[in-house]
């Protein structure tokens, strides 16, 4: 295994002080408030303020672990650097895990988003999508307002240039430690753990045409110097691409020839901790609808010899391809175009499904060949983004790395994509590097527990060959792993570990007594299927059986408020109750007889 | 991560027979995992031939070691896949052990797809001894458990499941149609039957989990839910003509068990003797001769039976007769065929009378035997289960109801009356006299033919279930796949995961099945992405 290089000469003494220090004090040492003065120290250092950098950040932070965030532009912290929605199938799923052990996305989105819709409504509450389309300003504000007012958590912007490590052996094994951060500068920061969220910086380059150049989002710097480092620790990298499509400009589009498509009349909210959410169901935005035309593959074709990205032999995503992609193996098809608004006062439309890396000129012509974009304006041209990842099979299940302890990887950097499951994984890393500063076992969530548990199960075991995205698919126990109950699966876990708040705690237990109370009593009320049916004017039977009220729900045609109007001596506290608790409940009878037997 | 253990655990079990291989129930994709992972470290020899005398013995070996074995035993690693003589010696002393026949299978072509080596050495105990004891002598070298070779070949991907059941069954194999079975299984036929099952159930599956996690708002077609109903509805229909063999392929594998029944002194014994073609039975004029089930395993123009004579049934106050009688009630229960002797003497004259089905559901009946349970009675499903009766005929499947009637001591009718009866009765009825040797050959040619039916033509197009472990995996299966049907409305999630059952059920029998195949599937046929 090999060292990973010094910058800089004195960070040695730094480092070792610091690291006797631990010794001796241990867990004591992240309470101490003299220590603490000391403001270039630091018990978590957290490199990138994307969407697993701030939910790390914040959730060691929680923990009331001395937590300091790196990146590059204060900016640039929050921002949804692709397409303005959240959530999704799966992805809804991670988001409501997340919120559970008290993360920031899913509280933001219920304050940012200008139109909310729950997917998969039809096809069984395990699978509910609930998605939002965010106002990109809105949620990177709001994110900014949150982090730099959480407790213990101290933000500056830096590049990143070096890690400084210390060989050794560690409680884990490993034979180095990480222990701090070089910056571009040469200033070193000490830490007991570093998490690294460093997305598609690592050597990322961006391919528009045949032009590549270096960089990691358009305008940022691309930490070169670090990917380099991690290669020469011995990490094993690998090469994914991705891509974005082109903006449009709203005013240049007449949607008068799209398929309008409304939010739903009652949004529901990500969190566990709101009610609603913020917009009036009314004041929600639409998103529209248009197709790809014959036009719109003949660009494609023509263009191929002037596409460098398309025509790379790396690893592209299967479930989020480039129109060039979809065209060349699925070339009979026309392809949906979605226009998503990117905010309630963004004149930008971000056409879902239009990912593209022909050069400019042509992405021009080819977006005009969509009806109702035919005078289109570009407001910036799509590209593509090539980026080394790390193996993720060289971390642990805590995803602190195998071979240099103290060290924490998290989101893209691991071969994922998608905000929620960099947000997952960042939210576990900052929750477990914080457990080793507190001297606490890491915070592991199984298969059987979440699907936080399947991403990084399949992650840390099986590794990824493209870049990795959830699906419903993936989780062997997706009949009791639903958004519904993700608190009451996660949320004692995340308490007991400290990074859920007393509020969230009660608010939960609270519930979960509700629906416990309220399972026994439909599980203990028996009565005749006759007297049942006559009751709530179904068809008869000469059935006297008795029957649970439970089991007599399973029929469609029976509701909790039915049932309450016809027995409202036993069951009238349904007419008053929460509409979420008469939801979950409704779920939880749903999947009752099938869990039992997963 | 959880079931990894487990699937640890199974996998040093499977050894020799599989029949316990792979009950693991979740996250059957760690098994890929584990396989893939886990190279067999060490080289393991074994005498591959029969134990004793003989005059060729055969060493296999298996394993990155074969070569060096190879050059300390015969200085040299031979051509490839070519026989070649060459001189054994001791790696240690260098003295001459045999003269032997070497081939040389350099992997992954070769049985285990490890680099694999036989030695054809002369067949003496001394030498073969002598030869393992200097294999066993080379370091990394050890000597092969049970199955150890085909287990290999199973973890390199060589063999699936159903192979090695085949392979295991062609080395028991007795008889030539067992033979013919063992082989076909052994060369993929069921293997290709039920994989071709698994691959429409997995692209099923990877249909309604893209219609799940990406139908809405996703280029989907609208119709993928029909088509996967109709395309599960036609595995379920095949499934079940599958599972309707009557157990051929089993009692194939396994022998049919046949019984023979009948009053005290009718001739029982007798016969069993005629088929052996020795004295298995005593025989004595007197009645309650045999008191025990007298069991002896024949094969019958290339099918193996198992036949059993037993006591003679009659009311009987002697404690150990009735045992016998309770012994023969239950193993006629149990059988395939049950082979009721009559004795022509006193039922000869009934025979002539009557209608012979409706005589002899009445004779069963007043022998206690059992009613209205051989194929010619139609009334099997009305008649209600008779709650005195000793055994339980009702819950067994009519379709394994077979009764041959024979009726010995045909030597003392009259040969017009013979002629007579025969006529009367129906064609499954043989007139045998087992003193005279009379009718017996006509017996014999009745009897192989009711076994051949039982058993079906190990040739003949369909694949036959050859094990119980299959039965039951496939009648799971297919329990599912009715569920899934009558879930799919209520809500396609559950109905997903009991088509996720199904594909796992015929997963067991074959080998893995992961999620991975079922995305491949997805991504291959749909094209995903918003």
């Amino acid at each position: 295994m090999m060292m990973i290089k010094l910058k800089c000469r004195t960070s040695w003494s730094v480092c070792f002080a610091l690291k006797r220090h631990l010794a001796h004090s241990g867990r004591a040492y992240y309470s101490n408030a003299a220590e603490r003065k000391n403001e270039n120290t630091f018990d978590v250092i957290v490199v990138g303020g994307g969407h697993a950098g701030t939910e790390a950040a914040c959730a060691s932070a929680r923990m009331g672990v001395n937590t300091l965030l790196l990146t590059h532009k204060l900016s640039t912290i929050g921002e949804m650097s692709c397409n303005p929605s959240f959530g999704g199938i799966g992805k809804g799923h991670l988001m409501k895990e997340i919120d559970a052990l008290g993360g920031v996305c899913a509280r933001i989105c219920d304050k940012s988003g200008v139109q909310y819709k729950m997917l998969n409504k039809k096809k069984g509450p395990a699978v509910w999508g609930p998605r939002a389309q965010i106002d990109r300003e809105l949620y990177k504000r709001q994110v900014q307002e949150e982090v730099l007012a959480t407790p213990n958590l101290t933000v500056r912007a830096a590049a990143v240039e070096d890690l400084v490590t210390q060989e050794g052996p560690s409680e884990s094994g490993s034979s180095v430690q990480c222990c701090g951060v070089v910056l571009d500068s040469g200033e070193v920061i000490p830490s007991s753990t570093v998490v690294l969220t460093a997305g598609t910086f690592l050597r990322g380059s961006i391919n528009i045409g045949l032009t590549q150049r270096p960089a990691g989002r358009i305008g940022d710097e691309p930490a070169v110097g670090l990917a380099r480092t991690i290669e020469k620790a011995g990490f094993t990298m690998g090469r994914l691409k991705t891509g974005t499509p082109p903006r449009l400009d709203k005013r240049s589009i007449d949607f008068s020839c799209t398929e309008v498509k409304p939010g739903d009349e009652r949004p529901m909210p990500f969190s566990f901790m709101n009610e609603t959410v913020w917009i009036k169901p009314e004041d929600q935005l639409p998103c529209h609808m248009t197709r790809t035309t014959d036009q719109v593959a003949q660009v494609v074709r023509d263009t191929l010899h002037l596409n460098r990205h398309v025509q790379e032999e790396i690893n592209g995503p299967r479930y989020c391809p480039s129109i060039e992609s979809k065209i060349l193996r699925f070339s009979q098809k026309t392809h949906q175009v979605w226009l998503e608004p990117e905010g309630l006062d963004s004149e930008v439309i971000y056409p879902q499904g239009m990912s593209c890396t022909m050069p400019e000129e042509h992405q021009l012509v080819m977006m005009r060949a969509i009806p109702g974009l035919e005078n289109c304006r570009i407001v910036r041209p799509g590209y593509g983004v090539e980026y080394d990842f790390m193996d993720p099979r060289q971390l642990k299940p805590s995803l602190e790395t195998r071979l240099v302890a103290n060290l924490y990887f998290a989101g893209q950097i691991n071969g994922t994509t998608g905000y929620e499951e960099a947000a997952a994984q960042g939210i576990m890393a900052g929750i477990n590097a914080a457990c080793q500063v507190q001297a606490k076992p890491p915070l592991v969530v199984s298969r059987t527990e979440g699907y936080i548990g399947v991403l990084i199960d399949d992650l840390t075991t099986h590794g990824t060959n493209e870049p990795y995205r959830m699906f419903t698919s993936r989780a062997e126990f997706r009949l009791s792993l639903r958004p519904d109950n993700a608190d009451i699966r996660l949320t004692s876990k995340g308490y007991t570990v400290g990074c859920v708040s007393e509020e969230r705690y009660q608010r939960m237990e609270s519930m979960r007594q509700k629906l416990k109370e309220n399972l026994e009593l439909l599980a203990d009320v028996k009565k005749p299927t006759n007297k049942w049916r006559t009751s709530l004017g179904l068809p008869a039977t000469t059935d006297t059986n008795l029957m649970s009220a439970q089991s007599l729900l399973c029929n469609p045609l029976v509701s909790l408020s039915t049932l309450a109007q016809a027995w409202p001596s036993e069951f009238g506290h349904f007419l008053q109750a929460d509409p979420h608790l008469l939801d979950r409940l409704d779920i939880e009878i749903k999947y009752s007889t099938d869990i039992a037997s997963q | 991560m959880f079931a990894r253990l487990n699937v640890l655990r199974q996998y040093c079990l499977l050894s020799g027979r599989t029949a316990n291989f792979f009950q693991w129930t979740k996250d059957s994709t760690q098994i890929k995992y584990f396989f893939s992972s886990s190279v067999p470290h060490s080289t393991i020899f074994a005498l591959s031939s029969g134990a004793g005398k003989c005059g060729v013995a055969v060493i296999r070996l298996s394993g990155s070691k074969s070569s060096y074995a190879l050059k300390q035993l015969c200085g040299k690693v031979t051509k490839p896949r070519t026989a070649s003589l060459c001189k054994l010696m001791n790696p240690q002393t260098q003295e001459l052990l045999d003269r032997a026949l070497v081939l040389w299978f350099p992997g992954p072509k070769s049985f285990t797809g490890e680099d694999c080596a036989e030695l054809h050495i002369h067949g003496g105990p001394a030498v073969v001894s002598a030869v393992l004891t200097a294999l066993g002598s080379l370091s990394g070298l050890t000597p092969a458990l049970p199955g150890e070779f085909s287990k290999r070949a199973f973890a390199n991907g060589k063999l699936d499941l159903t192979e090695v059941e085949g392979l295991g069954d062609l080395i028991h194999a007795e008889t030539e149609a067992q033979r013919k079975q063992a082989l076909r299984q052994m060369e993929g036929d069921l293997n290709q039957l039920y994989t071709g099952w698994r691959t429409g159930l997995i692209k099923s599956l990877a249909n309604v989990e893209a219609f799940i996690d990406f139908s809405e708002e996703e280029n989907i077609e609208d119709d993928v839910i029909e088509l996967v109903t109709t395309s599960v509805m036609k595995i379920q229909t095949e499934m079940e003509a599958h599972l309707r063999d009557s157990r051929k392929g089993e009692r194939l594998r396994d022998g049919v068990h046949a019984v023979i029944l009948g009053e005290p002194n009718v001739g029982k014994s007798s016969l069993l003797n005629f088929l052996c073609q020795r004295p298995a039975a005593i025989v004595s004029p007197l009645a309650g001769t045999t008191r025990d089930v007298v069991e002896t395993a024949l094969n019958i123009a290339g099918y193996p039976v198992l036949i059993s004579d037993t006591a003679g049934l009659r009311e009987s106050c002697d404690v150990i007769e009735k045992e016998g009688i309770s012994r023969a009630l239950d193993r006629a229960e149990k059988a395939d065929l049950k082979i009721l002797v009559l004795d022509f003497e006193v039922h000869g004259a009934n025979l002539s009378n009557v209608d012979f089905p409706t005589f002899l559901s009445s004779y069963l009946s007043d022998m206690r035997l059992y009613q209205n349970n051989f194929r010619e009675a139609d009334s099997v499903h009305d008649s209600p289960s008779n709650s005195d009766q000793s055994l339980s005929f009702d819950q067994v499947p009519e379709d394994s109801w077979e009764v041959l009637v024979v009726v010995n001591k045909s030597d003392l009718a009259r040969v017009s009356d013979l002629k007579q009866v025969s006529q009367h009765a129906s064609g499954s009825v043989c007139f045998v006299s087992c003193k005279t040797g009379q009718g017996l050959d006509r017996f014999l040619h009745v009897l192989a033919g009711r076994i051949k039916d039982l058993c079906g033509d190990p040739l003949t197009s369909s694949s036959s279930l050859t094990q119980t472990r299959h039965r039951h995996h496939l009648s799971r299966c297919k329990q599912h796949l009715e569920d899934f049907h009558n879930l799919l409305s209520y809500d396609v999630v559950i109905a997903a995961e009991k088509l996720r059952r199904a594909t796992r059920e015929l997963a067991l029998i074959t080998g893995a099945v992961s999620t991975e195949d079922v995305l491949d599937v997805i991504f291959r046929d749909f094209c995903i992405g918003k």
